[in-house]
């Protein structure tokens, strides 16, 4: 067998990296599928606490690098899904601990044994960066409808282009409020592919639900009726090659939800 | 009920030891300090039989103290009582009905409290129609006083401790009850090679004193024992081949007994590490304690851990060795 290494990555810190990472990877091993998360920004780790995983942590990626454990002893099991595992990054290191050669090596072994290895990328395009990317064969570049995190995305989006071994680069955009596009105070989605010119496989609506699901340490695509998670699934539809149309962001147009809806605006007013 | 004057200078005693209740008790005590001869005096109270908690006493006090008086001493028969009422750094001692007048020996407290000394003149005559006797001296009562201390801190049974033995079989389960504070990882042994366990004293290590607060990506390595005056944030390591003692809120990780002494024990003020290691064992928090942030409270209850028949158990009270 031999799996997918995708590296999911900005730029630009903020924009939903390793939130990102985690539902997609929740929801592909909710499918059925072998998936491990790789945490590579090292000493600003993450992606455990939104797995909720932080507590299990006995060895790290540089522990791996510097053999003081096997690559199965530093893998970490998801509560609920046997099915996803977590790398984790080194807290107090720093991205000097690890090179690039190291991690491409540690991504070749894994996709041996896996369906997919997914790479959470620190922000930035320094080693980091670099180390991340070393043993991805695809990317999906992570952005928000704003422009400094469009101008980040789109520098990523060259760099990658330069990897040979990178031969699919996509586009999720994150953080997406329809009522602000619709109020022309949002750039729009086909704003946003039109400046960036890569394919887009996921929109995610902004949902308040994320920071909840984050503290609890819950990813959103548990979460069977919130529409981010609804989104993430989606997502994980799609990488695995399945034609899913992207969800109608818009208000509710029946009669019932228009009533909602003048309920929810004078809320708002009050 | 009755109101008694006499005794200790400027004193007074009530007797509530009639009380049937608590309720009937704070009753009686309210109409008697409704009476404005009350004000600014030392209040000798009778409790009788009655069982009070820490908590009912401290009501009873600042009900008295809302009227500018003061609780010179407590007469009780109720163990119970006597252990709030000590605990609260009140005097006990008795009121008897004997007729005769006696002195009364009572100096100032020596543990004293914040908000009251209790200033009773040592050797007042006490006029002959006062049916007042202290049976005890006050060194007696102290001498009472320590012993019920000791006997706090030492019985064995009282200690409230969590087992991860049982727990460790649980592994998977969700735990219902708190008392499934750190759960055993099932990593086995994860001291090092060429490391052996061995049960030296800590107590003769030397002791890095730090005086800070650890954030998330700091580690602290030290040969013998660490004391942190200060929080360690998630994310922070504290790593120790002795004890580690902090002064402050315990949220990262812990590693006490690093190279395989089993004697070794963590404790903080807020014992919430991630993850707690002695010696080869390790525990991970409790899912269901998992919080991303750390809580600052005023409410601190001390913890200790430490190795026991191969388990790693916290007590919430110190043990000596």
């Amino acid at each position: 067998m031999t799996g997918r290494v995708i590296v999911i990555t900005s730029g630009k810190g903020g924009v939903g990296k390793t939130t990102t990472s985690a539902n997609i990877g929740t929801a592909l091993a909710k499918s059925g599928y072998k998936v491990v998360l790789i945490d590579t920004d090292l000493g600003l780790r993450n992606l455990d606490l939104l797995l909720g995983l932080e507590n299990r942590i006995v060895y790290t990626i540089v522990d791996v690098i510097e053999e003081r454990c096997k690559l199965k002893q530093a893998l970490v099991k998801d509560k609920k899904n046997p099915n996803l595992q977590l790398l984790a990054a080194a807290q107090t290191r720093d991205k000097t601990a690890v090179n690039a050669e190291q991690l491409k090596d540690i991504c070749d072994k894994l996709k041996e044994k896996n369906d997919f290895v997914l790479v959470d990328c620190p922000a930035g395009i320094e080693q980091g960066f670099q180390n991340a990317v070393a043993g991805a064969s695809e990317a999906i570049v992570v952005t928000t409808p704003e422009m400094s995190a469009i101008r980040d995305a789109d520098r990523i989006i060259g760099l990658l282009a330069t990897k040979e071994e990178i031969t699919s680069t996509k586009l999720l955009l994150n953080r997406v409020r329809p009522n602000l596009i619709k109020s022309n105070e949002m750039m729009s989605v086909d704003d946003v592919v039109e400046i960036l010119e890569i394919p887009l496989v996921g929109i995610i609506p902004e949902d308040t639900g994320i920071i909840t699901s984050t503290n609890k340490g819950e990813p959103i695509v548990n979460d069977e009726n919130a529409l981010a998670g609804k989104a993430y699934r989606n997502v994980a539809q799609r990488i695995l090659g399945e034609e899913i149309p992207f969800l109608d962001l818009d208000e509710p147009k029946g009669f019932m939800a228009k009533i909602k809806n003048v309920f929810a605006k004078l809320k708002v007013k009050v | 009920m009755l109101m008694e004057k006499g005794y200790v200078e400027n004193g007074f005693i009530i007797d509530l030891s009639a009380a049937q209740n608590t309720t009937q008790l704070v009753g009686e005590l309210n109409s008697i300090i409704e009476h404005p001869d009350v004000k600014q005096k030392n209040v000798c109270l009778k409790l009788g039989t009655l069982d009070l908690t820490q908590s009912q006493l401290l009501s009873i006090k600042a009900l008295i103290e809302s009227r500018n008086a003061s609780i010179a001493f407590i007469d009780t028969s109720s163990e119970q009582t006597e252990a709030s009422a000590v605990s609260l750094g009140l005097i006990i001692s008795k009121v008897s009905d004997k007729t005769e007048g006696i002195t009364a020996e009572i100096q100032e407290e020596q543990e004293d409290n914040y908000d009251k000394i209790v200033e009773v003149d040592s050797g007042v005559e006490l006029p002959s129609s006062s049916p007042i006797e202290t049976t005890e001296g006050v060194e007696d009562i102290f001498e009472e006083m320590s012993a019920q201390e000791i006997s706090e801190i030492i019985p064995s049974e009282s200690y409230e401790r969590t087992d991860f033995g049982s727990l460790a079989a649980q592994e998977g389960l969700l735990p219902t009850e708190d008392s499934s504070k750190y759960i055993l990882l099932d990593t086995g042994n994860v001291l090092p090679e060429g490391i052996e366990e061995n049960s030296s004293s800590t107590s003769s290590l030397p002791t890095l004193y730090l005086n800070q607060t650890l954030r998330s990506g700091q580690t602290v390595n030290y040969d013998g024992n660490i004391l942190i005056i200060g929080d360690a944030h998630p994310g922070s390591e504290i790593i120790a081949t002795g004890d580690i003692t902090v002064w402050g809120i315990l949220g990262g990780i812990a590693h006490a007994g690093s190279e395989g002494n089993i004697t070794s024990k963590v404790r903080a003020l807020k014992l919430n590490a991630i993850q707690l290691r002695i010696a080869g064992l390790y525990a991970r928090r409790n899912d269901t304690l998992n919080v991303p942030y750390v809580q600052k409270t005023d409410e601190f209850t001390p913890e200790e851990a430490l190795i026991e028949d191969g388990r790693i158990v916290i007590y919430k009270k110190l043990r000596r060795d």
